[in-house]
């Protein structure tokens, strides 16, 4: 009895410990009745300097404080504006709340870090069957298509009229959120994805300035095709201005530049109906240009071996020719490769860049891809109506400007063309004329498991595992057993 | 055997004596609830990780749930999944690398290589012994990310891998994709067979160390040479231990994948590297445009679980695992 006697009072410890925690845990809810003022600060890592912003949210008698969480996935200190600048809305939020009359109040918690892209992806399906979705998600639009069609982040078609800053947004970028026909996201960039070229490499290959000069306008109207781009690739090989399989390097692993080949090609992706096309005489034009490439040893059997170190280190160093890469990538090669050899400076004196050439055996014109990111609301939250207050707040033309700059992405509003800061920035006003070429992926559900069967081929023709006539026949096996009824074999 | 007390009370019983039965029954369900008791926080566990998984990914497998379909979660399906699996172009292919990775990185590595190193290091003095059984630990220590990053490093292609940079001129070979490019196969196994085979190491050490001295002793005063005393005494002693890591190994490389994915993730190529457990976590988590597969992943799982089970069951009747588990093998000698 006496030992009984003496765990009394830890077993009452442990219970009060218990009490105060589950207290804690339920006072961690997204919606508080809070005291009269609470003040939120907000730390707010800019993108050159950290700055601190306070934040001051008064929330009037009886009124309430909604906590909303962001979730960005973001490369750090260059695409960080993604979440920054919704915490950074929130002060005018609030004000537009407070003169509407309305007693609620909005406070924004952020999650931004950098995995990999269908981690995130999947992470944000997961957390969405779980219960746990944020309030708001920055992903690329293409998932759109998954995510609308199942369900799981909200349909705001009805609501973005009521938010006046959305306006600004350029008109046709709103397509990148639809399905069919409704909008289920607001972008928030816009990219292009061009051809980069060494200028010393070229150089020393025996082009004359005037030759590397004009390169971009000759890209640019045709002139320049994606075979005299192999021509030269394999002149500087055989030269030895770059190794064997360093005269053109596409992106390392899938993704949406692969689509721009099949493009560029005259395939078609989608038919009236919506449902998605394999065009077999275009993606065996895609196949028979990797198998070149590499038989030719412009490109290595081995460089699809998803190492983007590996392939940064290649590119930005001044090691290959000619490979096909992202307008944002550019900020991260100032940023973390040659940032010691002068940063933007040094790669504006080495690399140029201009739309991806026409593709002669094909469509014959230039031709480039788009695959914006943009904010999409969970359908979990009860308040669409704030976190899209919030997002309007964060696309205002100083805020997207700063964030566009530091990103190496191009702006989405139409009052970017007369902001001085956003016109006088040297990388965007060159690269965005290539957007007159550009294309987009299609928000269908069914474009995920057509891009990796697609991208089997590509695979299988690097790695000699396949000619150019197997791959289409490996890619047709897979997209039947894929999506049966739902693809189209042309 | 029956406890003595235990027999008292049913002789008791026997002769009639009032009370007796009941209380023989008290202390058998007694005797019965310790035990289940001491097994209980283990049956818990294999009932919340492994059966009620198990039999959700059988469920999940006969459906099609996908990130398209959240609104319809189960929508049955019947043997679609599995009609798919077994038509997939490419499951052959997996099924071979699998076959093919499981057991080279067993052979070579967490049986073969773990004996060279448990007889080699109990061989020299014991503080070396010591030394070099830590080093060999290293790997299993390493976070698997960071030492996939350091083998990535060694092995990329030229300019970038210290390998292809170093060795080719020292050699005066030419560089180029001398490794985890031009042959991955060799990448994956020494990176699972470095981490694995130090298991075994300490496994068979522990085993060697326990042969008492005056065995070896009296192996030596006969004449017997080092390989005479390995081959007719050690390793018909440590017998037992090396069937156990047999079957552990191999159902543990069975369902690995982590560092492949790291390494490879299952390319370059066609699916060159490609193991089984590694198309079942592709498809149910990893999609580049987002739509994981979840109900396909779980049908590829549940193969997979499903011939794990089966060579547990090859392993356990082959190496008479009863007659492992009757007594301690190692304390009989």
């Amino acid at each position: 009895m006496k030992r009984r006697k003496k765990r009394l009072p830890g077993l009452m410890i442990l219970g009060i410990a218990f009490a105060l925690v589950a207290a804690a845990c339920a006072g961690a809810d997204t919606v508080d009745t809070p005291p009269e003022t609470v003040i939120v600060e907000v730390e707010v890592p800019g993108v050159t300097v950290t700055s601190i912003v306070e934040v001051e949210v008064e929330v009037p008698t009886g009124g309430e404080l909604i906590t909303l969480v962001a979730r960005c996935r973001a490369k750090q200190s260059i695409e960080e504006g993604r979440c920054n600048n919704l915490l950074r809305g929130v002060v005018d939020a609030n004000a537009a709340l407070e003169a509407s009359g309305d007693d609620r109040r909005v406070q924004v918690k952020i999650i931004q870090d950098n995995p990999a892209a269908g981690d995130y992806v999947t992470e944000f399906e997961l957390s969405s069957a779980a219960g746990e979705a944020p309030d708001i998600i920055a992903a690329a639009a293409v998932n759109v298509g998954t995510w609308g069609a199942s369900g799981i982040i909200a349909d705001v078609t009805d609501m973005i009229g009521d938010y006046p800053e959305f306006d600004d947004i350029v008109p046709s970028l709103w397509a990148s959120t639809e399905l069919n026909d409704r909008r289920y996201g607001v972008p928030l960039d816009a990219e292009a994805r061009p051809l980069y070229f060494r200028k010393d490499l070229l150089a020393e290959l025996g082009w004359s300035q005037a030759e590397i000069d004009s390169l971009p306008a000759r890209l640019a109207s045709g002139e320049y095709t994606w075979e005299d781009m192999f021509d030269t690739a394999e002149e500087a090989v055989d030269a030895g201005v770059v190794d064997p399989g360093f005269g053109w390097w596409p992106r390392p692993k899938n993704g949406p530049d692969f689509l721009y080949y099949y493009y560029a090609a005259g395939g078609e992706l989608m038919d009236p109906s919506g449902a998605l096309i394999y065009d077999t005489a275009a993606a065996k034009i895609v196949y028979e240009i990797m198998g070149d490439a590499v038989a030719r040893d412009i490109l290595l059997d081995t460089r699809l071996d998803g190492d983007w170190g590996n392939w940064h280190n290649g590119v930005a160093f001044g090691n290959v020719l000619f490979w096909f890469a992202g307008s944002w990538q550019w900020a991260e090669w100032a940023e973390f490769f040659v940032a010691d050899l002068g940063g933007e400076e040094y790669l504006f004196e080495n690399v140029g860049f201009g739309p991806i050439p026409a593709l002669a055996r094909g469509t014959n014109t230039p031709i480039t891809l788009t695959n914006p990111f943009a904010y999409m609301v969970s359908s979990a939250t009860e308040n669409v109506d704030l976190a899209l207050l919030v997002i309007s707040k964060a696309t205002t033309t100083e805020l997207n400007t700063e964030y566009a700059l530091a990103s190496g992405k191009l702006g989405i509003l139409k009052s970017q063309a007369d902001y001085e800061p956003y016109t006088s920035a040297r990388f965007q006003s060159e690269m965005a004329p290539i957007l007159e070429f550009t294309t987009f992926q299609p928000n269908s559900p069914f474009f995920s498991a057509w891009s990796d069967a697609y991208y089997l081929g590509i695979a299988a023709v690097v790695s000699g595992e396949a000619t150019p006539e197997e791959a289409v026949d490996i890619v047709v096996d897979q997209l039947e057993n894929e999506l049966g009824d739902n693809v189209i074999i042309k | 055997m029956t406890p003595p007390l235990e027999k008292e009370a049913l002789v008791r019983a026997a002769v009639g004596e009032p009370g007796s039965t009941r209380r023989t029954l008290g202390r058998r369900v007694r005797s019965t609830a310790t035990a289940y008791g001491f097994l209980g926080p283990t049956i818990a566990l294999v009932l919340t990780f492994f059966v009620v998984p198990g039999i959700l990914l059988l469920i999940l497998s006969f459906t099609d749930l996908a990130s398209v379909n959240f609104g319809d979660p189960w929508n049955f399906v019947g043997f679609a999944n599995f009609e798919r699996l077994f038509t997939d172009r490419f499951f052959p292919k997996i099924l071979r690398n699998t076959v093919f990775y499981v057991f080279t990185t067993l052979i070579l590595f967490n049986l073969g290589l773990a004996l060279v190193l448990a007889l080699v290091t109990t061989n020299i003095p014991r503080r070396s012994g010591f030394f070099f059984r830590l080093v060999w630990l290293l790997p299993r220590l390493t976070p698997s990310v960071v030492y996939i990053l350091m083998w990535k490093r060694i092995a990329q292609a030229e300019p970038f891998g210290i390998y292809n940079q170093l060795v080719p001129e020292f050699l005066g070979a030419s560089g180029g994709n001398l490794f985890l490019g031009g042959s991955p196969w060799t990448f994956v196994i020494l990176t699972n067979g470095f981490i694995g085979a130090s298991f075994g190491m300490i496994i068979f050490t522990s085993a060697l160390l326990s042969i008492p001295e005056d065995l070896l002793t009296a192996a030596k005063v006969d004449g017997a040479s080092t390989w005479r005393i390995i081959r007719d005494i050690k390793l018909p002693l440590i017998k037992w231990p090396l069937l156990f890591i047999a079957t552990y190994q191999t159902l543990s490389l069975l369902t690995s994948f982590e560092y492949i994915l790291l390494l490879t993730e299952g390319g370059p190529g066609l699916f060159t590297t490609e193991v089984w457990a590694l198309t079942a976590y592709k498809r149910a988590f990893a999609s580049y445009a987002g739509n994981s597969q979840w109900a396909f992943g779980a049908t590829w799982a549940i193969v997979l679980v499903t011939v794990a089970l089966m060579f547990a069951v090859v392993y356990v009747k082959l190496f008479k695992f009863k007659e492992l588990i009757q007594e301690p093998r190692i304390d009989n000698l």
